[in-house]
């Protein structure tokens, strides 16, 4: 009975492998995923990642979606390998699924971190290998503290609160001083930020992102792409609608106005 | 002893007896298609008897808990392992029951020296389009069957028979649909009190008269009912967002869904 209701353990009792080491030493040109970032806003957190995958130096797609639903309330955005970040996501929502169907009850937000932290460890060899490398933004609703929250990773599965916000990928270290900076000295730090105006900041990061980032993909309005950006609050999650991302841009981001 | 064939006949044919005692104080179970998906509808007292099995798959059932238990256990790991190994559109109530429980539970109950299941189940599935429900019910012997619109459970066939007799043909709203799926209930459970009670001998009383299930006598069943127990109600409800469909409808909106009748009494 011991751990009744765990279903990676299921998995794994079938003869299913998760995280084993692949020699990368050749150095494969492994596709990886890039700039995601999160914040706490006024009703919950903002989460946003960009479309662009990567191999070394090709961009092997252009319509990814980094930032993915697992429930109703949490939200997993990831950067690095996305085969290995897809295979995990998908783990998750079975497993949250599982846990509530058998145990009638919802899992804790602590025990959703605690899957995506063991999910990492698991995958240690891989990722150092280098085929497997994934450093995650879990982000979620929280209802036993009542507040939306969010989490980052390392890639052995260290976990970290994001107190007020999160980035991770290869475009990251532009957008965390400029997280910093409009946080600290902005007009409004990011947490009194009405769900319009975190739109407009989680747009311009991303756009800085794509700038000085050559893997992250930004926005590219002639083919009409615009990034992921979901909200979550207590009531659920809510994925931006791209209408509304594209007249947020030409109004806010785009300096040809 | 039971080398023999006809002893094993026997046996079987006493463990049928032996089953069909257990479910006659049993509560019926209904399912009914409406308007924007599936309604489930029993009346419990303590443990639950509808569940979420998988994303578009419900579960009723009626029997020994502890056995209903161990058949759910089973149905939710087929559903999750082949939802996540191959595609959640994999996971048909149709597949779960012909190659996962109804060969288990058909063991169990030819398994003479072992004990049976004392379960009935009901598995109700929203399809991925409106209007292709599946509802599937299995016996305690193993055997199924589908329909389309709606499906029960109750301690005889018979019983059964005259509740799906008593369910609308067409999809109402939800709130006709749990008012229908009501009625039928509390004709299965008045039905079943009717058989224990007249037992000494006054024949089959599935066949009650037409005047005595009409709603207001129906009503007063279940007003004298829930007193002690409680009305128990799930949807599997398209119009729900996210892959998930299933909800188990609270006290507060089976307050506003229940016929005005009952209402005073559940609250």
């Amino acid at each position: 009975m011991g751990m009744q209701g765990d279903f990676f353990q299921l998995l794994k009792a079938q003869g299913y492998q998760f995280g084993a080491a692949a020699d990368g030493s050749h150095d494969p040109q492994v596709t990886t995923a890039t700039t995601i970032l999160a914040f706490k806003y006024r009703d919950g957190v903002l989460v946003a990642g960009d479309r662009r995958a990567t191999a070394g130096n090709m961009v092997m797609y252009d319509r990814t979606d980094k930032v993915l639903e697992i429930d109703r309330h949490s939200v997993m955005a990831i950067a690095g390998v996305p085969a290995t970040a897809y295979e995990m996501v998908r783990i998750l929502e079975h497993s949250f699924k599982y846990y509530r169907r058998t145990q009638l009850q919802e899992l804790s937000f602590e025990g959703k971190l605690r899957a995506v932290s063991k999910l990492l460890k698991e995958n240690v060899a891989a990722a150092l290998a280098g085929t497997g490398a994934v450093a995650p933004i879990f982000a979620g609703y929280d209802f036993e503290q009542e507040s939306a929250k969010i989490y980052f990773y390392d890639i052995l599965g260290a976990e970290f609160e994001g107190v007020e916000y999160a980035v991770s990928g290869s475009g990251s270290p532009t957008i965390r001083g400029i997280l910093h900076y409009v946080n600290t000295w902005g007009d409004l730090p990011l947490s009194a930020m009405t769900e319009e105006q975190s739109a407009v900041q989680a747009l311009r990061l991303l756009t800085s992102a794509a700038e000085f980032d050559s893997a992250t993909g930004g926005v590219n309005r002639e083919a009409n792409l615009y990034p992921v950006v979901k909200l979550i609050t207590a009531k659920g999650i809510k994925t931006l609608a791209e209408a509304d991302l594209k007249h947020t841009f030409e109004a806010s981001v785009s300096r040809q106005g | 002893m039971y080398e023999e064939p006809y002893k094993w006949v026997e046996a079987v044919g006493n463990r049928r007896q032996y089953l069909d005692e257990q479910f006659k104080q049993g509560s019926p179970v209904v399912a009914l298609a409406y308007e924007t998906g599936i309604v489930l509808l029993t009346v419990s007292k303590g443990t639950p008897k509808l569940y979420e099995i998988y994303d578009r798959l419900a579960l009723g059932g009626m029997g020994h808990p502890a056995d209903l238990e161990k058949l759910r256990f089973s149905l939710l790991e087929m559903a999750h392992v082949e939802g996540f190994n191959r595609s959640p559109s994999d996971v048909t109530g149709s597949r779960m029951v012909k190659y996962g429980i109804a060969p288990l539970i058909k063991q169990a109950f030819e398994e003479v020296f072992k004990a049976p299941f004392i379960v009935k189940i009901l598995l109700a599935e929203l399809g991925q389009k409106s209007g292709k429900e599946t509802f599937l019910s299995i016996n305690y012997d193993g055997t199924f069957e589908e329909g389309g619109h709606s499906a029960v459970l109750a301690a005889t066939k018979a019983i059964e028979q005259a509740m799906l007799k008593s369910l609308p043909d067409e999809r109402r709203s939800l709130e006709q649909a749990v008012g229908a799926a009501l009625r039928a209930w509390a004709l299965g459970d008045r039905l079943q009190g009717r058989a224990l009670e007249g037992e000494a001998g006054r024949g089959d009383e599935a066949t009650a008269a037409p005047s005595s299930s009409d709603a207001e006598s129906l009503y007063a069943h279940v007003r004298e009912t829930v007193a002690e127990k409680s009305i128990e109600c799930a949807v599997l409800d398209r119009s729900q967002a996210g892959a998930s469909k299933y909800r188990a409808l609270t006290p507060a909106d089976l307050g506003r869904l229940l016929p005005r009748d009952i209402q005073s009494s559940i609250s």
